[in-house]
């Protein structure tokens, strides 16, 4: 009897603890067609603050550490938009999907955010899903020249090698690379070999340009938060993914008037 | 006996992807850079000491999970061509000696590991990624380049390199 009622206070208090906080980080899911007619699903995680995060090709936050990472950028004032893009074209959750995803449709995402939002729009991808997002803001800019509501974007471990690299000759980029004129945060792990080519990478995407910033983040392996063998570094800067993607959007910011 | 399964698939993979497909490839890129780094004992290596020898010079990281994979062949290359004709310089890529000792003391390269933790020997031979293997003649050119792990004593990779040893 003394242990049943010891269990139901623990689950009384655990109640009145969680119930507070999900109420606080309810997203919302939204649906938009493509170009193709394909429906493709968006969760946002709404916020008060004067910024929204559009990401890239993530699959609604459904990823490792995906949700907790949008739900911290919301509580903290930053609107996060998690469109699905692979789950709509029933694509696997494979590198060389993003390749299938048509640039139209980051343009009918862009266009949506700009239509329904007023806040000021950052983008956000990782690994390949960089390219898609360089294709995608090259294009918008194409079709909206004088349009300045893109701020920036953050680049986390991009990859962008156009075929494998060959020692002793420069690396060779996708087509997206060096074409937009908005200014990229990049990230990358201290613990992989593509550190070795950030500066290179910066320089090539600067020819369309943008102002390229860059960090190395120490200890970390590239995809270190989609791994699912995280190190002990790699699951401490995974907690604190947000505060990177914070201080990314602080090097961003539009220079003070 | 899922995890079972999934560790059988994994190794599968891996010795596949090692088994595969990597070639040497011919290079046609700029003159050979100079390399002057030292080993775990401290001793310094210059390229240039060894023109009387084929090298492989390789850039490697501990993390690098085909570099790992692979140093059991080079081990195996490097007796079957033999210290006279044959010299395999890996040059880590800027991690510290603590780092590097451990792995050594574990995965045992039996050639010589060269240290260069200000990275700069990385930029001067155009690695951006690894392993980054360059494979040079006797007159100190680069011969050939390949990306990737592959097991170096496949026997075309050994008649590849040993075509470029001189007959005595």
């Amino acid at each position: 009897m003394r242990y049943l009622l010891k269990n139901l206070v623990t689950l009384l208090l655990a109640v009145l603890l969680v119930a507070p906080l999900s109420a606080e980080l309810e997203s919302e899911l939204r649906e938009i067609e493509m170009p193709d007619g394909t429906d493709i699903e968006i969760r946002i995680f709404p916020a008060d603050g004067d910024r929204l995060l559009l990401g890239f090709a993530c699959d609604a936050g459904a990823g490792l550490h995906e949700e907790e990472t949008a739900k911290a950028l919301s509580e903290d004032g930053v609107e996060v938009w998690m469109p699905d893009m692979l789950t709509g074209y029933m694509l696997p959750k494979l590198k060389s999907s993003v390749e299938s995803i048509a640039t139209e449709d980051v343009i009918a995402l862009l266009d949506m955010a700009v239509a329904e939002s007023d806040k000021k729009i950052y983008l956000i991808a990782s690994g390949p899903d960089t390219d898609l997002l360089l294709r995608g803001v090259a294009l918008w800019e194409e079709l909206h020249p004088d349009d300045d509501r893109l701020k920036g974007a953050i680049l986390l471990f991009p990859r962008l090698n156009e075929g494998k690299p060959q020692p002793g000759m420069p690396p060779v980029y996708k087509e997206s690379v060096g074409k937009t004129k908005l200014d990229l945060m990049l990230f990358e792990g201290g613990r992989t070999p593509n550190r070795w080519g950030i500066k290179h990478l910066s320089e090539s995407l600067s020819a369309g340009g943008s102002t390229v910033h860059s960090k190395v983040i120490p200890s970390v392996r590239g995809y270190f938060f989609k791994r699912e063998d995280a190190n002990l570094p790699e699951e401490t800067v995974t907690f604190q993914l947000a505060g990177l993607i914070k201080a990314g959007l602080f090097y961003l910011r539009e220079p003070e008037q | 006996m899922k995890t079972l399964l999934k560790t059988v698939v994994l190794l599968l993979l891996s010795a596949t992807a090692i088994a595969g497909i990597g070639s040497l490839k011919p290079y046609t890129g700029d003159l050979t850079p100079t390399l002057e780094l030292t080993d775990l004992d401290g001793k310094v290596h210059n390229l240039a000491d060894y023109k009387d020898r084929v090298v492989m010079v390789q850039f490697w990281a501990t993390y690098c999970a085909p570099c790992r994979t692979e140093m059991p062949s080079m081990n195996r290359l490097q007796a079957q061509l033999g210290e006279e004709n044959f010299k395999i310089l890996a040059v880590d890529m800027a991690e510290t000696e603590a780092e590097v000792r451990a792995f050594v003391e574990e995965v045992k390269p039996e050639f010589t590991i060269l240290m260069d933790e200000s990275g700069a020997s990385i930029g001067a031979w155009q690695v951006f990624a690894a392993p980054s293997s360059f494979i040079i003649d006797t007159q100190g050119k680069i011969r050939y380049t390949l990306f990737g792990g592959v097991e170096w004593d496949d026997p075309e990779l050994v008649k590849q390199i040993s075509e470029l040893i001189p007959k005595k």
